[in-house]
């Protein structure tokens, strides 16, 4: 290129900038001196510092610790937890059953319709039978007036009459029925011949020696059950880092799964064969690897990204809420505060408010006429005025992006002092409501010159669409329908970020569900949908961006050419 | 396409006509100017502020062609380089200072922000707004908004100046100062077109006149000898005086008076079909009579009246 070409050129530019300057400037000044303007930025910002306030407030209680397996309960209130009583397979519903308590052991049985139905010996009887003592142990007997222990001291003669016919027996008496035998209904303790009825039951055993357990705190059994992966040599590291995801991860470290050194046989036991945490059976190889009380990580062809998470039964299922209740309700905030707050409400209000007005209302009060009467394309003089807008809505939305960035940084959980990797997420999130910005700040600009008068209700129109889309988009992103509307792309736009940033937020998602850690995490993130089939999230992001640039472009061409047809009275 | 070259003239217009709808804005106008102040003449809705609109690109003419310096301003904003446009909108940014509207306004032919200010200042200081051009529009008079509207379009040194009804609503010491501000730029050799709907307005800024009269051109050139025309014309004085027939005998004995009506009481109507002659020997006439007259007025010397007339009416 010549002196003389360059020289053109660099004039050329020069004066579009000046002009873009002088169009960027009025539009900014103009929309700083509407009250509308500040009254959509400020309930913004009002919006943000609610949710700032509902995020400090949670971050300053503290995650308190949950007992995500409800074994910290003590229902009978024995003083035993339900996981030590568990343990020694004692009933948590029941305060004589307890850790150590004496528990009946039932020897032997003469049934309803046995043959031989006399027995002779020293024992615990429990049941209906004619009992000749030799010895009984009136002082078997407890407080209890439901007791179906026998009161020997109340004994009267059986009432007259044939038994069954006449009268019945009354549960946890005996009655003198004639010579030595008595009729006993309940439980005793004594030697002598039982003589059973036919169709009557009783059972004879004898009561262990109760021993001492002292009674575990029941903080014992809160976050008792961490969630243990393991690197590719073996050892133990914090989820979900670690060079290997997939094979047989998960450790049973208050052994509910194992059950080593288990108390078994007791009444309690039943329980232990629900598995709370998936309402099913217990199965202890649930994952069906072979390998007992682990959990089972499968990943996806590539080997990056966890498809499955899946635990036998009792296994790693108290983590430490501390640590992942945390970090997945803070990504869970950042992505629902980024998504709703920013893209759906922020992305379609402010250019509502901001962008619909943009060159019509200069049409409608006749001050176009001034800037029309200069030596300036009206295309040119849209895309300027949506340049002004876009300096004073995207800088807003970055702004605040970053001070909710550096504060909920500053504030989250994690051992570091500020979460610097969050800070590419809020850019992010800044960024996708800018870009949503400028395709509804176009379309919405458009609309208002397509119709000055209906634009408006058009515009509503499309926001009551986008907002459904938006909502289904973050409930469902491959559901295709959704991809017909701006906020689909930005919400992609978010989810490509999130991967890029947070590469294990997949692992996360997959953590919370399989653990049952639920912030919502796994609700408010997918994996971003339109990779074009590479699956990743750098792709995905290009295409987002691409397709919300080209709807920007679009807008901004039909409103250009409506303009440009448009006679101005 | 080249684009303002010296030979085209600054305003061709080329059997034009614009309607909107059934309505009728400019019917088969052919016109060209070139240099000189013009004044567009015509009554409400004759379609003055239709001609500029088409002239500024704002409307595309149904039938004809528009050039502006030998562009169409409909496709091409290049000659806007060399045209200044003073639109009959009222509205302007009144949270703007003056000198802000019309540095933002100089800023869009290019220019940098120093260059627009200097030459803001300089034409507000032209339009006799210097010491308020750091007020606020919004308290600006209407005289003063016309003229910071006449800055605006003069910021750029145009060749052509567009001043769509400059006087309207103006006080009459705004008017003088905005006349004498148009009359200026004329004696700059600058093409001005000026629109009005009052015949005295635009006497008092040029003779050279278009009339506009239903969207049709109906006369074009010299104020004066059209004026000339219409002197020949039936014209009647109106003088509100004492005697009204004492006086009528005195004025019936002269020529150019053919007669004379009394409309009401202490008025007297004379008619005449020489209006200078008639105007010429009034004094005498009146001193003869040695009456205190309290008025006179010409019914007849405005702008319906010389539409009446060219368009061959009543009266």
């Amino acid at each position: 290129m010549d002196r003389k070409g360059l020289d053109l050129a660099d004039t050329v530019w020069t004066k579009l900038d000046r002009k873009a300057g002088a169009i960027v400037e009025l539009t900014v000044r103009q929309l700083r001196h509407r009250a509308s303007t500040w009254v959509v930025l400020g309930v913004g910002a009002m919006l943000m510092v609610l949710l700032l306030a509902f995020y400090i407030d949670a971050v300053r209680d503290g995650f308190e610790p949950i007992d995500n397996d409800g074994d910290s309960v003590d229902e009978d209130s024995d003083g035993y937890p339900l996981g030590q009583e568990m343990k020694y397979g004692t009933s948590d519903f029941d305060s004589t059953d307890y850790p150590g308590s004496s528990e009946y052991v039932s020897e032997s049985s003469i049934g309803w319709n046995d043959g031989l139905r006399t027995f002779y010996g020293n024992k615990t009887w429990s049941g209906q039978a004619l009992f000749d003592p030799v010895w009984v142990d009136s002082g078997y007997e407890d407080d209890d007036p439901w007791s179906n222990i026998v009161d020997w001291d109340s004994t009267e003669d059986c009432p007259p009459g044939q038994i069954y016919d006449d009268w019945h027996p009354i549960y946890g008496t005996a009655c003198h029925f004639e010579d030595d035998l008595h009729y006993v209904y309940g439980e005793w303790r004594g030697e002598g011949t039982v003589y059973v009825p036919e169709g009557n039951f009783l059972q004879w055993g004898y009561y262990t020696e109760p021993f001492e357990v002292a009674p575990d705190p029941p903080e014992k059994y809160i976050d008792e059950d961490d969630i243990d992966c393991f690197d590719s040599s073996g050892n133990r590291v914090v989820c979900p880092a670690g060079d290997r995801l997939s094979g047989s991860h998960g450790y049973d470290d208050d052994g509910d799964c194992l059950r080593v050194g288990w108390v078994e046989g007791r009444d309690g036991d039943w329980f232990l064969e629900w598995d709370a945490n998936i309402e099913d059976n217990f199965d202890d190889d649930r994952n069906n690897n072979g390998i007992r009380c682990d959990v089972l990580w499968e990943v996806d062809a590539d080997g990056n990204e966890v498809r499955r998470i899946t635990a036998d039964s009792y296994v790693d299922e108290d983590p430490d809420d501390e640590a992942y209740v945390g970090e997945l309700g803070h990504r869970t905030f950042i992505i629902g505060v980024g998504k709703m707050a920013f893209v759906i409400l922020l992305g379609l209000f402010i250019p509502l408010f901001l962008a619909l007005g943009l060159v019509r209302d200069e049409t409608e009060s006749g001050t176009l006429h001034f800037l029309l009467s200069k030596p300036i394309h009206r295309g040119e003089f849209i895309l300027y005025r949506l340049m002004g807008y876009m300096v004073v809505s995207g800088s807003y939305v970055l702004a605040l992006s970053l001070v909710m960035g550096v504060v909920t940084a500053a504030l989250g959980p994690g051992d570091q002092i500020f979460r610097l990797s969050d800070l590419p997420v809020w850019l992010g999130i800044g960024l996708a409501t800018t870009f949503v910005l400028a395709a509804y700040g176009a379309l919405f600009n458009t609309m208002g010159l397509i119709s000055p008068k209906y634009g408006v209700y058009v515009c509503i129109v499309f926001g009551v669409w986008e907002f459904m889309m938006g909502t289904f988009s973050i409930i469902n992103p491959n559901w295709d329908i959704s991809s017909i509307s701006i906020t689909h792309w930005a919400l992609q736009m978010i989810d490509a970020i999130v991967l890029l940033a947070w590469p294990d937020t997949l692992q996360w998602a997959e953590i919370g569900a399989a653990y049952g850690i639920e912030t919502g995490l796994s609700f408010f993130w997918h994996p971003p949908v339109h990779t074009l089939g590479t699956q990743s999230a750098a792709v995905a992001l290009l295409v987002s961006v691409v397709t919300l640039l080209s709807v920007t472009v679009v807008m901004m061409v039909i409103g250009q050419s409506v303009f440009s047809r448009r006679e101005i009275m | 396409m080249t684009v303002g070259t010296q030979k085209s003239p600054a305003v061709l217009i080329d059997q034009v006509s614009k309607w909107y709808g059934q309505v009728i804005g400019i019917n088969d106008v052919s016109l060209a100017i070139d240099g000189g102040v013009t004044g567009i003449l015509g009554p409400n809705g004759a379609g003055k502020s239709t001609l500029f609109k088409l002239l500024m690109g704002r409307l595309k003419p149904n039938q004809g062609s528009v050039r502006l310096f030998g562009a169409d301003p409909w496709s091409d904003t290049t000659p806007y380089r060399r045209v200044g446009y003073v639109s009959e909108s009222e509205r302007l940014y009144d949270w703007m200072t003056g000198l802000d509207f019309v540095t933002t306004l100089a800023r869009l032919h290019g220019m940098t922000r120093e260059e627009a200010t200097e030459r803001s200042a300089h034409v507000l200081d032209f339009v006799g707004l210097a010491d308020v051009m750091h007020k606020e529009l919004g308290k600006y008079s209407k005289g003063m908004r016309q003229r910071v509207k006449i800055a605006h379009a003069l910021v750029h040194d145009p060749d052509l100046i567009i001043l769509d009804e400059p006087l309207h609503g103006c006080d009459p010491i705004a008017r003088t100062s905005v006349m004498s501000v148009i009359r200026e730029l004329g004696n700059q050799g600058k093409t001005v077109l000026v629109s009005s709907h009052i015949l005295e307005e635009i006497e008092r800024i040029t003779e050279q006149i278009v009339i506009l009269h239903n969207g049709r051109l109906l006369a074009i050139g010299n104020l004066h000898a059209i004026r000339d025309l219409l002197d020949k014309h039936p014209h009647r004085i109106l003088i509100r005086c004492e005697d009204p027939r004492s006086l009528a005998a005195l004025f019936i004995r002269e020529d150019p008076v053919y007669g004379v009506r009394f409309p009401s009481e202490g008025e007297l109507e004379i008619q005449t079909n020489n209006l200078s002659a008639a105007h010429s020997l009034l004094p005498s006439v009146v001193v003869e009579s040695g009456q205190a007259i309290s008025t006179i007025e010409n019914p007849d010397d405005n702008l319906e009246s010389l539409l009446g007339y060219l368009i061959g009416g009543a009266q």
